[in-house]
């Protein structure tokens, strides 16, 4: 079996922490990294998804933003916030058809790619990696209708205090985030359909009562419990007068 | 200006580099956009050191003419002495960026000169980490600059001449 890595035994062993690839027997996973490339993306480099020569990607380290962008007007809003084990674009290799979704690196990114066409002939003869890919695939879904919803029903407040919620690390008692800890504002705002002055001032407002701490750079949940208050409360508000006229949306 | 998409592939010996170069000369590469960093010679081959006779320069030292043989094909020779690495030999356009490097034009933190050459031309700190011990461990990185389809069709070419390691990097 033909491998390009310099310690692909070690590559497997990192894909094996993710859900997508945790099923696959060993000798599975060193055959489908045979048919990948490595390949890294410098943090900044920005692609769209036609640009990105219909291929099937694996995240080894860093992180990817995946979002959808107005031309007219240069807006964005983000999709996705991948990170290691996650994969894309997963509906570019269900249905073969380029996507036209903006792909920016976060960081130094590390990756595999393997052209669309030879994923989907890797998967016929290894319909084992569905038992992973499906259950992704749903919890993709599952995210996208969350995005949807908020985006619908919610205010920019309840917007951003969900977003947040989303990546609280549950497993630290100090309530540090997972992958948005270090996003700038502006990024923050794409993730929740608002702009950077918006999130600004809200985070400003919930550092000023305690539920939030900023420092240098990073954020830090200090009371949960006000946070998820603020996303329950307003959910509650926003299901009791779905269509009063009067939104508190700020954007 | 070096193209700042690159393909970097690892070889253990200095035949197995030389053919990856023919290699990539016979599928028609543009053989001006392939750099090759080596470490040249060996703690019991010395003594070693380049010289230039007329239009030439020629290497002194065990793996002489292999070198000689690079230099003839590719564009640029160097031999720089980098703390850690000790000399390394470098063809093609890398020079350029090593230079850079070494006159402080470019320079990134926790990386030697080699390092920062490398990251200024696109390629990220952990992969110039794992380049940098395979280069202390007496491997050959060959690296061919180019636009993205350019350095996937090297990635082709090199992954078929078995490579211990290869990469693309896309800034």
């Amino acid at each position: 079996m033909s491998t390009r890595f310099f310690d692909s035994t070690a590559v497997a062993a990192q894909l094996r922490r993710s859900p997508l690839f945790s099923s696959l027997s060993d000798a599975t996973l060193l055959d489908m990294l045979s048919h990948f490339r490595r390949e890294t993306w410098k943090h900044g480099r920005c692609v769209t998804g036609s640009e990105s020569e219909q291929c099937f990607h694996v995240i080894l380290s860093g992180r990817m933003k995946v979002g959808r962008i107005n031309p007219e007007t240069g807006r964005m809003v983000t999709l996705f916030l991948l990170d290691q084990g996650d994969a894309f674009d997963v509906i570019s290799l269900l249905d073969g058809k380029p996507s036209p979704v903006t792909l920016d690196a976060k960081d130094d990114l590390e990756l595999l790619s393997t052209p669309v066409e030879e994923a989907r002939r890797w998967i016929e003869h290894h319909p084992e990696f569905n038992y992973g890919f499906l259950p992704y695939l749903g919890r993709q879904m599952h995210l996208l209708a969350d995005i949807a919803g908020d985006l619908a029903l919610h205010d920019t407040e309840t917007r951003l205090a969900r977003l947040i919620l989303r990546y609280v690390d549950t497993d630290n008692s100090h309530h540090s985030l997972r992958l948005i800890h270090d996003l700038s504002h502006e990024a923050l705002g794409e993730m929740i359909g608002s702009v950077r002055v918006v999130v600004n001032r809200q985070l400003q407002h919930w550092q000023r009562e305690g539920i939030i701490i900023s420092h240098r750079g990073k954020l830090v949940v200090q009371e949960l419990d006000a946070l998820l208050k603020k996303a329950m409360h307003h959910s509650h508000n926003a299901a009791k007068k779905p269509f009063s006229g009067k939104s508190k949306n700020h954007y | 200006m070096v193209d700042k998409n690159s393909c970097a592939a690892l070889y253990p010996t200095h035949e197995q580099a030389e053919e990856a170069i023919r290699v990539l000369q016979k599928a028609a590469f543009d053989i001006k956009k392939v750099s090759i960093v080596g470490k040249g010679y060996h703690q019991k081959e010395h003594p070693v050191g380049f010289y230039n006779t007329g239009e030439r320069v020629k290497f002194w030292g065990v793996q002489g003419a292999f070198w000689g043989n690079v230099w003839g094909l590719l564009f640029g020779a160097a031999m720089f002495w980098i703390p850690g690495l000790g000399p390394v030999v470098i063809a093609g356009p890398l020079v350029v960026s090593l230079v850079g490097a070494l006159e402080g034009v470019v320079a990134v933190g926790g990386l030697s000169a080699l390092g920062a050459a490398l990251y200024s031309i696109g390629i990220p700190k952990n992969s110039i980490i794992r380049y940098e011990t395979a280069l202390k461990s007496d491997h050959y990185l060959i690296i061919v600059h180019g636009n993205q389809k350019e350095v996937e069709r090297a990635h082709d070419v090199l992954a078929a001449n078995k490579p211990t390691d290869v990469a693309i990097h896309l800034s």
